[in-house]
């Protein structure tokens, strides 16, 4: 059996962009001939192996009569797949009954997540398969790691089964050897040398000195970096990925600080923020990370963190910090990039000017700052982050849905750096479409990860045609500086 | 202290279909009601549902006449625009204080012209309409409303807000019955007993967005998909995309919306009603369009009840609705034009995507706040989920003595649950107020009666338009103005809704204005609406008989609704021929014969005891008949309700009560031989013990004969020890026998019997047991390992706090509708049963020590038996067939026999008991009366023409002809025949039999049925129309 189609008509079906259909035809994913009429000629085995892949209902059977009807159960499928024997479990997996035993099997998870059926399993199966003890299964499946933990399927669950924690025991269970190895390499890298990507103390210094000096030769007379400032009000923590490829996105931070006269520091000594463990499931991890954080706070004697990296990164910390460090809490305030901002616009400490931006806009919402901090930490970031892009773009939209309901980039729990791209892409579709739909054309985001995803990935893939910006990007790029170049320093 | 004495009076509260069922119950077994209800009309939810399930019948119009019962009722205060402030005092004499606000319309004055609303210049959402229109500031609740009188929004009227402003409606109101200064008053009133009634609201979507409620205009609440179906709604029935109005194609349907949810709402209950209405809703649309694709998507499909599974199977085979296992997470908009995306998991697991037109969210009903409030002021206690706490053996008593409880405010449930439970509590006030009986109410005398038989017949017609029922396919105005060409007619209206309350005031006045004395209603079916067409006829002071209803709706309107046309001919045929018939009417009266106060019981299980109990409470004579040596029926079996209450304990007080009874007989070892006599004077046959025979005459039967146990053939049973009934294994449960007691692993297996080929309805109670069953089990061992293996988990109502809680002690469900039966083989030391998983899809196996059958309820065999002995219908299933399965549950159409329990259909033990109440209730409705009018339509015999050849006699299935011989005045030997006045039942064969034309049914003659046939095919007519 031969199936044709159209690029056009393929897209259509597996709702992805004509451009990945190009795609996994000229990377072999899908392999194709080109036949008359710009249509392509398929193996159906091909066809079906994609359609199993991708978790969709093939449009035609191997047997033509079948055509159109709905896949045969699989005990009429000739292959009977071995027995489960189901017995008491020992060392299971988890034992609160929130975690999979409530669960009612009724499928609202798996119709919200966007990359359910991809091998053949979604949320309803992992919970189902944790419930009747396929422990080792689960374990040694990719899916856990396909699965960006973004919690849109938590946050549909009638019973509120918790989804996520229980991913994430699959995640830890796993040998260390065999998590994806970038996100171990991170992990250990930072634990081994202070930041994810091994960056040497010197050059990091170096590199943060010559940033400071070109910031005051351009937009803000007087700045130098604050590094290892006792006393300063707020330690700020910096991911590894931006002074290794982009160095020039720590200006913007600067700017506002600068503008805003903040009292701030970065700390010589682990300063990485984003914390890894979480993807990984290294509870070890997340703590030694975070705990390291906590000590930069005393020994610079600040009143106040701010994690700007990453919405996983104010979400490891905070979690970290409540489950392991409550104390702290007490000792310093923990702000989150939107928090801040709305201080400094509130106080007056910063103006933005909204004629800087003029198209569409619209704001994606961070799966951390967003649902799961609403879960976790009682407050989800969705109004705030709207007021503040609003502030600088005049024309503004929603995505539908939005908030507590919005679909994941796709890039999200670590997907960015795993190596399973194919999916990650296929599990942006319904971000790119919501975007593509909603008609705006600069996307602003909170999460470095999104960025990376909706601009590098998304928006080549799908033909997008936006521009993506970081919050503050928005922010440092509508600033209306005074004409002296920046503020006097406030000491909080 | 002193005895207070015992208050022969009622207070409702809650003038929905359980309050008024309730109040009319009350009323007529001799106790004043005070009907209190909140909103300005009575009549709750019903009059806003189209139609109603499983027997599709016109919401409104069944509801109407009970509107117009309640409305006319001497006994029963129709208090609207009221709510109850508190009740003080105890059972049997209560004070309360009742609030009523004012309506600022002169209820005395207003004649509901409509004038006022005609000109009121503001306008506001309806709720009535779920909002999908508009109403005025002044105006009525819906058309039908009872009372049918005006009132003001106090929130929208400019005038009350701002007196310098608008006052029109007073100014054009033309009796001048506007009130701008109306005050709200407050009322004591002294009481016996308190019946609340408070009823539900559905769920509010648009507290969550993901549903897109609120946000896109295409999805609607179920609620208001019933209103744009209704005829009688804003939309006249028909269905557009709200966005645009243009015609839908797709629809999807999403269950348990507010319902079985712990993350939206805290609605952790099931709303029991959904699943059936989606089902009705569905239906309806696609009836009107097959064209249309309508999908439900659901999580279990909850449709327990009688017939209810005929007609979800109907849906999905017949009429093609697809039913889709998975339920939504959320609506998304598709494009700018106002589509709908679902994105769902099949059952396989793989992604679909659906664009669809509207969306139909399946709400739940939930309790108010000010419901909660109320129930809190007035000392009872509420369950976890906001219902009213109800003990299972007690069903409609709150935790208040004194104090009733009934319809969904017990729990969610349907129509005909919230009617049992409406006279179950009327049954258990009647017990309580039994000495006060009859000593507050009034009964009016009737109005003298005109003698019309020296009249020439002045027929009045009047069309009925039954909202869009009938107007919408029939021109009403042409054949009302046909109908005013035929010969008699002297009068002839239209009526929106003939049988609304103020349509039989119009009646009565142009009976008398225009000296009407006979009436033809084209309408509807007199099964359901002459008894209240008569009483008008009466009540204008002429003979009740004096009318004749052409059924120009379901044997015309509905039938051809495809063809105008031809259902206008065919409505102007059926008119031409009912005045025919009507003008050779005669006045009849009614036999008036006493009542026997005595009800015989049959079956002494739960449902037949309590029915004993609370008519002899009530003070009526009982005979109990038990076929067994005991008491106590299938409960003997029972370990627990659904709510953990312990069957044993209080089976034993029951049937200590039933044997202490002074007005309760028991006959232990009987069955009942034969029957005889009628509603108020039976005589019935019962064989006690060895042979010996005893009659017994009484007034009233409750038929009360259970049910009994399928006997598995499937799964090993019988071959296999360790696979056991669920009634078995409860036994060996209870002794902890050593299967169970060294048992490590168990396996339910669900539906056994039921839901097949051969029995294709559900047994109702045994998903619950199941789970109670696995939850003893675990918590007496957590480590054991328990499965049920089901199909469909129907934990209807509160019961789902019961599945949740199974869940959570980790016992396993494991669906086998997909993938087929679970299989059964003998293994060492147990049983391995092999079942695929309903979410992996893949084959799975358990080693059971014990696996557990829930084996289906299957009909009584005796039921034939006695089914013919009283000539009653039985459903194909071999359960007795009520009356009318949404408002006459407990009733026959052979008067004074009754139904109760497992007879009628498999329910768990308080719904028996709610139901043996309300059967009680009806019985001692009748008793109350203590005469009994029967139909005259009897036989009537013409001494001229009848030869006495006594061919009637051998046909008569009432053996109520005799053979009389007598002389004539010059002594010739004559032979006729005697008709039995009171056994006669009117049937018709002896004068189909006769071939002198000797014998003529009241009301049926031949004269009259000739003229009808006359009419019928009148040629001149047919050509008239031709040409």
């Amino acid at each position: 059996m031969i199936y044709e189609a159209k690029v056009n008509d393929l897209a259509e079906e597996f709702g992805v962009h004509r451009n990945t259909i190009r795609n996994w035809i000229n990377s072999g994913v899908l392999p194709a001939q080109e036949g008359p009429g710009r249509r392509y000629l398929i193996q159906w085995e091909d066809y079906k192996r994609l359609c199993d892949k991708y978790g969709r209902e093939p449009r035609i059977g191997p047997d033509p009569a079948t055509v159109g009807e709905a896949a045969p159960a699989p005990r009429s499928n000739g292959a009977v797949p071995a027995a489960v024997r189901l017995e008491a479990k020992v060392n299971p997996l988890y034992t609160a009954p929130a975690l999979a035993d409530v669960c009612l099997a009724c499928g609202s998870c798996a119709g919200a997540c966007p990359i359910s059926g991809v091998d053949d399993l979604d949320p309803r199966k992992i919970v189902r398969m944790a419930f009747l003890g396929l422990d080792e299964e689960l374990v040694e499946s990719d899916w856990p790691w396909k699965c960006t933990m973004c919690g849109k399927c938590e946050v549909v669950c009638p019973m509120n089964v918790e989804i996520l924690q229980l991913m994430r025991r699959i995640r830890s269970r796993r040998e260390r050897d065999k998590v994806p190895p970038a996100i171990q390499k991170g992990v250990v890298t930072c634990l081994e040398k202070g930041n994810n990507l091994g960056i040497p103390k010197d050059d990091f210094l170096i590199l943060l000195k010559e940033l400071g000096e070109e910031l005051a030769g351009s937009s803000c007379p007087g700045f130098a970096t604050p590094i290892d400032v006792r006393g300063a009000r707020m330690l700020v923590t910096v991911n590894s990925k931006q002074p290794f490829a982009e160095p020039d996105s720590l200006k913007w931070w600067w700017k506002i600080f600068h503008a805003a006269g903040e009292s701030w520091t970065i700390s010589s000594e682990y300063w990485e923020g984003v914390n890894w463990g979480l993807h990984s499931g290294d509870y070890s991890a997340m703590r030694t990370i975070v705990k390291r954080i906590i000590d930069n706070i005393e020994r610079l004697n600040c009143k106040a963190l701010l994690l700007p990296e990453c919405g996983h990164a104010y979400y490891a910390t905070r979690y970290a910090l409540e489950r392991w460090f409550p104390e702290s809490l007490q000792q310093f305030k923990v702000y989150t990039v939107f928090d801040l901002l709305l201080e400094y616009l509130a106080e007056g400490r910063i103006t933005l000017d909204p004629s800087v931006h003029t198209r569409l806009a619209t704001f994606h919402d961070s799966c951390n700052y967003g649902r799961k901090s609403l879960k976790t930490f009682g407050h989800g970031y969705f109004d705030e982050p709207r007021a503040l892009t609003r502030a600088c773009c005049p024309q503004y939209v929603d995505l539908a849905p939005d908030r507590e309901e919005n679909y994941c980039c796709g890039a999200g729990g670590g997907a960015w750096a795993s190596p399973f791209w194919a999916e990650r892409v296929f599990h942006g579709r319904i971000k790119a479409r919501q975007i593509s739909e909603s008609g705006a054309k600069l996307v602003v985001t909170s999460c470095q990860n999104c960025r990376d995803q909706l601009q590098t990935s998304l928006n080549r893939e799908f033909n997008l045609n936006i521009e993506v910006q970081f919050l503050w990007e928005l922010v440092a790029n509508s600033l209306v500086m005074a004409p002296q170049g920046g503020g006097e320093v406030r000491h909080g | 202290m002193a005895e207070q004495t015992t208050i022969g009076a009622a207070l409702v509260v809650g003038g929905g279909i359980s309050g008024m069922q309730a109040a009319l119950d009350l009323a007529d077994s001799g106790y004043y009601v005070y009907l209190v209800e909140k909103t300005g009309a009575i009549g709750g939810a019903m009059p806003q549902y189209n139609k109603v399930f499983p027997t599709n019948d016109c919401s409104m119009c069944i509801i109407a006449p009970k509107l117009v019962e309640c409305g006319r009722h001497p006994n029963i205060r129709i208090m609207t625009l009221s709510t109850v402030l508190d009740v003080a005092g105890r059972a049997g004499n209560f004070t309360v204080r009742v609030r009523e606000y004012p309506r600022y319309v002169d209820v005395t004055k207003c004649i509901a012209c409509g004038q006022c609303s005609g000109s009121c210049p503001k306008s506001v959402d309806d709720s009535f309409n779920s909002n999908i229109a508009k109403r005025k500031a002044i105006y009525i609740k819906y058309p039908q409303a009872v009372p049918l009188k005006y009132q003001i929004d106090p929130q929208a009227c400019l005038r009350l807000k701002n007196p310098d402003k608008c006052g029109v409606c007073a100014e054009i109101c033309p009796p001048g019955a506007i009130n701008f200064n109306d005050r709200e008053r407050d009322h004591e009133i002294k009481i016996g007993a308190v019946v609340m009634a408070l009823g539900f609201q559905t769920f509010d979507p648009s507290k969550a967005k993901v549903w897109g409620y609120g946000v896109y205009p295409n999805v609607i609440t179920s609620l208001q998909f019933e209103r744009y179906l209704s005829p009688n709604g804003p939309t006249d029935g028909l269905l557009t995309r709200p966005s645009d109005r243009k015609p839908v194609k797709r629809i999807a349907f999403l269950q348990c919306i507010g319902s079985r949810d712990k993350n939206r709402c805290n609605n952790e209950y099931c709303s029991a009603v959904c699943c059936m209405y989606a089902i009705k809703e569905a239906m309806t649309v696609k009836e009107a369009n097959p064209e249309l694709d309508v999908a439900i998507f659901y999580m279990d499909m909850r449709t327990p009840g009688k017939e209810f599974d005929r007609y979800f199977e109907r849906a999905k085979n017949e009429y093609g609705v697809r039913f889709v296992r998975s339920r939504i997470h959320g609506v998304e908009p598709k494009g700018t034009k106002g589509d709908l995306r679902l994105h769902y998991i099949s059952v396989q697991g793989k992604q679909v995507e659906e664009t669809v037109d509207l969306v139909v969210l399946s709400v739940g009903l939930e309790t108010p706040d000010s419901m909660v409030k109320l129930a809190e002021k007035i000392g009872i206690h509420m369950t976890p989920d906001r219902f009213a706490s109800i003990s299972a053996f007690m069903p409609v008593h709150t935790s208040k003595r004194g104090v009733f409880t009934c319809g969904a405010f017990n729990g969610p449930r349907d129509i005909p649950q919230s009617v049992i439970g409406g006279s179950a509590a009327a049954a258990s006030v009647s017990a309580l107020l039994a000495p006060a009986r009859h000593t507050l109410t009034r009964t009016l005398p009737p109005p003298p009666e005109l003698d019309v038989r020296r009249q020439t017949p002045r027929i009045g017609v009047f069309v009925c338009h039954c909202g869009t029922n009938i107007a919408g396919v029939v021109d009403v105005e042409e054949v009302a103005a046909y109908a005013a060409t035929l010969p008699q007619v002297a009068h002839v209206a239209r009526n929106l809704f003939t049988c609304a309350q103020d349509t039989q005031d119009l009646l009565v006045q142009e009976i008398r204005d225009k000296g009407l004395n006979r009436i033809v209603i084209a309408a509807c079916t007199p099964r359901t609406h002459e008894p209240l067409f008569r009483k008008t006829l009466k009540s204008a002071g002429i003979n009740e008989y004096l009318i004749e209803m052409a059924n120009i709706r379901n044997q015309n309107a509905w039938v051809h609704n495809q063809q105008p046309e031809v259902a206008t001919a065919k409505a102007k045929d059926l008119i031409r021929m009912a005045v025919a018939k009507v003008s050779s009417l005669t006045a009849r009266k009614p036999l008036r014969i006493p009542i026997a106060p005595s009800v015989l019981v049959i079956g002494g299980g739960v449902a037949g005891m309590t029915a004993a109990l609370n008519l002899a409470q009530q003070g009526f004579q009982i005979h109990l008949v038990e076929k067994t040596t005991q008491l106590g029926g299938n409960a003997l079996h029972l370990f627990q309700t659904w709510n953990g209450e312990h069957v044993p304990r209080y089976l034993k007080g029951l049937k200590e009560e039933v044997q202490q009874h002074p007005l309760i007989e028991v006959a232990y070892t009987s069955t009942v031989l034969a029957v005889s006599g009628h509603v108020g004077n039976f005589v019935t046959t019962i064989r006690t013990g060895a042979n010996r025979k005893r009659v017994i005459e009484h007034g009233a039967v409750i038929i009360t004969t259970g049910a009994k146990r399928y006997i598995p053939e499937e799964f090993e049973y019988g071959k296999i020890p360790k696979v056991v009934a669920s009634i078995e294994f409860d036994k060996l449960h209870m002794h902890n026998e050593t299967r169970v007691a060294n048992g490590k692993s168990f396996v339910f297996i669900q539906c056994v019997g039921s839901r097949n080929q051969e029995r294709p309805y559900c047994s109702k109670s045994c998903c619950t047991h199941s789970i109670q069953s696995a939850i003893k089990l675990k918590k007496e061992a957590p480590s054991r390992q328990i499965y049920i293996l089901y199909r469909e988990i129907r934990t209807y109502g509160q019961r789902e706090r019961i599945y949740n809680q199974a869940r959570e002690l980790g016992i396993v469900f494991i669906n086998y509708e997909m993938h087929g039966p679970p299989r059964i083989k003998k293994a060492d030391n147990g049983v391995l049963v092999e079942v695929w998983d309903h979410v992996l899809h893949r084959p799975l196996e358990i080693r059971a020590d014990v696996v557990i059958l829930a084996a289906a309820t299957l009909a009584s065999p005796e039921a034939g038996d006695l089914a013919t002995l009283f000539k009653l219908p039985l459903n194909s299933d071999g359960f007795f067939q009520e009356a009318h399965v949404k408002l006459r549950p407990v009733e026959f159409n052979v008067d004074g026999v009754f139904v109760a329990g497992l007879a009628h259909y498999p329910k768990p033990l308080e719904e028996s008991i709610s139901q043996a109440l309300a059967a009680a209730a009806k019985a001692g409705r009748l008793l109350a009366r203590k005469e009994i009018n029967l139909e005259p339509n009897i036989a009537l015999v013409d001494p001229v023409l009848c030869d006495g050849c006594g061919l009637c006699i051998d046909v008569c299935p009432y053996q109520a002809i005799t053979l009389v011989e007598y002389r004539d005045g010059e002594g010739n030997p004559l032979k006729t025949v005697h008709v039995d006045q009171v056994l006669c039942k009117g049937c018709g064969i002896c004068q189909g039999a006769c071939p002198k034309r000797g014998v003529d049914v009241a009301g049926f003659t031949y004269a009259q049925i000739e003229a009808q046939i006359d009419a019928a095919l009148d040629q001149s007519c047919v050509l008239e129309e031709d040409a």
